[in-house]
């Protein structure tokens, strides 16, 4: 039987998918007895440096339910220059520029190895991008310090005719006018009252007409349709006297007694940003940019009151349903941010405190408009400085790997549905033909709008086969999705990708072992993560486990070789063999256990869990442990290195181990977004705590005695190992009670 | 001891370096990369395994892979080096507390030679560019001028801005405004207040220099066809 390793492999390289099955079940009821959905991860912007942006629009089916976009899966009759759309079948006219084409003489998009592409939309006014900070000024003076010195880094890493504005908050929020006079002025508002979007936009004066174009005078190019407003200003106008405005930025004036926290209003901050950018720049790419270094204390949006004696609210008191404001608070941010992604905005969130600030109440600001979410100890900490710097990371073309304001459009052969999305999108409730009523995640919509995304953004889209058990075989054998993306690049260009795939439907009944050898058990176990994670946010978390452990028993069950009641029997092919570890790693994760996590820090782990990329997410679930062998435990090699043998002539060798796994750290350092912690330890050191926490506990104060040798230092815990939890597992899974 | 400067390439090669994170604020925090090794393109990057391994399905206990002997680790030294060292890697990350290590030139980067050309650029501007502008940055080139004499920058912070007037002199404009981003990432605490002026100062050099260039070929251009613009022509 081939192995599909390889195909997974590049299909994932050209077209960004990965799904579960690669040969689908053919009918609904088959399906749903597979246990794992049909399903994949997309990413829609996958880095394709080999794939140049064609310069010319798709051609779409001209059905009005339909309009997917030609493609190779298309017949196509080159002599009466017509295409047959392979989703609805129907006939559509070539447009006049494809006169020319023939068998020899392919547009791109019809050629197999375009199974993803990109069209550049030529029309169009081009907008520029615009990056709105909101600073919190209750810090305290090192922290404001590097805060304003890396605001002011940043304007020499934007574009120079990107528009940048600045509103700064504590308990007051202050709307800066940006001009080129010497003299800044600002708008004041009190922090404790929200505002609606007209309030705000009539008190900043921007409900009065824009200035009216002078239709003489011919379009520079440089110029643009949008014009800037006082708040929103041109990085290369306006960056000398922005400088000076952050250098004299000072921290808030409100003294902040003892046994009390600052007054922050960070709710009517974000409020007046949302506001400001939606009167002035709605469907355009924008950042609102919130850099914070404690929680809400004070307005709409406050997590926690101002006595430093009642703590903000823990999982514990969640659980017993004593958090205050958490209800109120979360509703006025989610309020805040289904308004940015409906105005094709998108804000981000940098959290730099030792406490927690609001996360909790906060995330649906990043997780349904794309925005980032960062979490340090401190502004003044080489965490946030380069996290922050690699936000303005540039590709290989020199252009900023952000991009903004994109729709997910998504197309399906007739056997197939659409269930949902998990990710960083909002729904744009687009009912159709291919929107099933079983909802995954978020669904009911066949199109999610993604206002922020980058390389790396990826999407869990859960399907559904509809396909009636013993109706045949659709013809060809095999079933499509089409991945319609519009989004704005960061050369403010609009740009179209498209990716169209096929599998092959096949029976179950007598073609098992091909669908089961097409099994991806690597996107599975992300799929499946996903769907728990967005459980676990809705529902109690036993429950979410309690439903994990069962799917993986039904998984076992159905594809497990094994007799009866018989545990020692049972075997797993290669294609399944790693799903019930990473099943039992994820039980452990902080994704579900938030024993020992703080809310904001779970919120932060599951947000960066739901927009990551195969491999990153499974790195997530499970780590991958490296092991640089030398002769001797890892007890001996702290030795050595305590004794200095590396820093002698005739141990070199000995010098170049240490040094491997610290080269092999610098290339994820190097990479990796947000930028992590880094932990150097040894054997006995305080900070190992962090590995053994992780590694599989097979060695335990519990079972250290029971194999009878030492082959390492036991870990401290009460979980299972995972040996024990596979011979469970295989009990479960043979028992005919199940 | 001749003396000579430090050719641009040994600033660059000095200025890949790694700093340690700020233990104090942040536990953990990781280590600092200039801006030189954040920009580097990962050309060389090798793709680090990512397949993992499945658990034996025979209930066996897993044996390590590296060979241990019962009994108690052998306390003797490592076994000594016998195989030529390969080439130590550029900024590798600190095992422990390490100082950036600034490159070993002797000679420092003259005021004058800096200083001189960036007023030279700013009066060439002034016909161009707003009077309101042209007195920002000069009042930065001062500021630069006031920190420089007073001994308040760097070594590398002189040193690289010498380059840059290099650059910006050899009309060099994306390598002068690379170096002046480098500097803003690397050292922001010494040059934000008068970096900016710097950065508008090469977007106006840049400007006036097409603006120039566009007109000579304009003007190259009407003395073909004998015609002066913005003169009547004679009917």
């Amino acid at each position: 039987m081939a192995t599909y390793l390889e195909f997974i492999q590049q299909n994932e390289e050209r077209d960004g998918v990965r799904f579960s099955w690669n040969v689908w079940p053919s009918s609904r009821l088959e399906a749903t007895r597979m246990v794992v959905p049909l399903a994949c991860l997309l990413t829609p912007l996958k880095e394709r440096p080999d794939l140049p942006p064609v310069q010319y629009e798709p051609v779409l089916c001209s059905r009005p339910t339909c309009k997917a976009v030609l493609n190779p899966l298309c017949q196509v009759d080159y002599r009466a220059k017509l295409w047959a759309c392979n989703f609805c079948f129907q006939r559509n006219q070539f447009p006049p520029a494809y006169g020319g084409i023939s068998e020899v003489n392919q547009p791109a998009e019809l050629m197999p190895q375009f199974s993803t592409i990109e069209y550049m939309i030529q029309r169009g006014a081009q907008s520029p991008l615009i990056f709105l900070y909101v600073v919190d000024t209750c810090l305290e003076e090192d922290d404001l310090q590097a805060l304003k010195e890396s605001l002011q880094m940043s304007l020499s890493l934007l574009p120079p005719d990107a528009l940048v504005g600045l509103i700064t908050f504590g308990r007051m929020v202050q709307v800066h006018e940006l001009s080129c006079e010497g003299i800044s002025k600002s708008y004041v508002f009190r922090g404790t009252k929200d505002l609606t979007a007209k309030q705000i936009q009539d008190m900043l004066g921007l409900t009065k007409p824009a200035m009216p174009m002078q239709q003489a005078r011919p379009v520079q190019p440089q110029e643009h349709p949008f014009a800037s407003t006082r708040f929103l200003q041109p990085v290369h106008k306006i960056d000398m006297n922005l400088t000076d405005l952050l250098g004299e930025l000072q921290r808030d004036p409100w003294p902040v007694t003892q046994g009390k926290r600052p007054l922050r209003s960070t709710g009517v901050a974000l409020s007046i940003a949302v506001g400001l950018l939606e009167g002035t720049f709605p469907n355009t790419g924008a950042r609102i940019m919130l850099f914070t270094g404690g929680p809400p204390t004070q307005g709409p949006g406050m997590v926690v009151g101002d006595e430093l004696k009642i703590p903000i609210r823990s999982w514990h008191d969640i659980e017993k349903d004593n958090a205050r404001f958490m209800k109120k608070a979360t509703k006025h941010y989610e309020m805040l941010a289904n308004r940015t992604a409906a105005n094709g905005h998108c804000i981000d969130i940098y959290a730099c405190a030792l406490d927690q600030t609001g996360l909790l109440e906060m995330k649906c600001c990043a997780n349904l408009t794309g925005g980032y979410m960062v979490m340090g100890d401190s502004f003044n900490t080489s965490l946030f400085k380069q996290t922050f710097q690699r936000i303005f990371t540039k590709d290989f073309n020199g252009d900023f790997r952000m991009a903004f304001g994109a729709t997910l459009d998504i197309k399906t052969s007739r056997e197939l549905k659409i269930a949902g999305a998990i990710g960083p999108c909002v729904s744009l409730n687009v009912k159709g033909p291919c929107v099933s009523e079983n909802e995954l995640g978020v669904g009911g919509t066949s199109q999610w709008k993604i206002c922020g995304l980058d390389p790396t953004s990826t999407l869990g889209i859960y399907f559904e086969v509809v396909n009636q058990h013993n109706a045949p075989i659709p013809q060809g054998g095999r079933g499509a999705i089409q991945f319609v993306t519009h989004y704005q690049h960061s050369s403010t260009q609009r740009r179209i990708r498209v990716t169209t795939i096929a599998r092959n439907w096949a029976d179950v009944q007598s073609q098992l072992r091909h669908i089961e050898a097409a099994f991806d058990q690597e996107a599975a176990a992300v799929l499946m993560a996903r769907l728990g994670v967005f459980r676990a946010e809705s529902e109690e978390g036993p429950d979410v486990l309690r439903w994990l452990d069962r799917q993986l028993i039904r998984l076992c069950q159905k594809f497990g070789q094994y007799n009866k009641e018989d545990p020692t029997s049972f075997r797993l092919s290669d294609s399944f063999s790693l799903y019930p570890q990473f099943m039992f790693h994820l039980r452990r994760s902080p994704f579900l256990q938030v024993f020992n996590n703080s809310p904001d820090e779970s919120s932060y782990y599951r947000h960066h869990f739901a927009r990551q990329d195969l491999t990153q997410s499974l790195i997530m679930i499970q780590p991958i442990l490296y092991s640089y062998s030398f002769h001797g435990p890892p007890e001996t090699i702290a030795q050595w290195r305590k004794a200095g043998y590396q820093d002698m002539p005739e141990y070199e060798n000995f010098k170049h181990l240490l040094q491997a796994p610290l080269d092999d750290a610098q290339e994820i350092l190097q990479a990796r977004f947000p930028m992590p912690r880094y932990i150097n330890t040894e054997h006995g050191g305080s900070q190992a705590r962090f590995l053994l926490s992780k590694v599989n506990p097979s060695q335990t104060h519990n079972n250290l005695y029971a194999w009878g040798q030492e082959t390492g230092a036991p870990i401290l815990t009460d979980d299972v190992s995972l040996q024990v939890f596979m011979d469970h597992l295989k009990k479960l899974a043979v028992s005919s009670a199940c | 001891m001749t003396r000579c400067p430090a050719g641009q390439a040994e600033v660059e090669m000095a200025e890949l370096y790694v700093k340690p994170g700020n233990k104090e604020r942040g536990w953990n925090d990781p280590p600092q990369f200039s801006y030189g090794l954040q920009t580097q393109v990962s050309g060389h990057r090798r793709s680090l395994l990512t397949k993992r391994v499945a658990a034996p399905q025979d209930g066996s206990p897993r044996v390590p892979t590296s060979e241990t002997s019962p009994g108690p680790p052998p306390m003797g030294p490592p076994p000594p080096s016998s195989k030529a060292p390969r080439s130590p890697p550029v900024g590798s990350v600190p095992a422990s507390g390490m100082e950036p290590t600034s490159f070993p030139v002797e000679s420092e980067a003259l005021m004058e030679d800096v200083l001189r050309p960036l007023e030279q650029a700013l009066e060439d501007c002034r016909g161009h560019t707003r009077k309101q502008v042209c007195d920002d940055i000069s009042r930065r080139l001062a500021l630069l001028q006031e920190q420089w004499a007073g001994g308040k920058l760097s070594i590398p912070v002189k040193k690289r801005m010498a380059v840059l007037v290099q650059e910006l002199s050899s009309h060099r404009w994306d390598a002068a405004d690379d170096i002046h981003r480098s500097l803003m990432v690397d050292y922001v605490t010494e040059v934000s207040q008068w970096m900016v002026g710097v950065k508008r100062l090469i977007a106006e050099k840049r400007s006036l220099f097409s603006e120039e260039a566009a007109n000579e070929e304009k003007s190259a251009a009407t003395a073909e066809n004998h015609t002066i613009p913005g003169f009547q022509q004679a009917p």
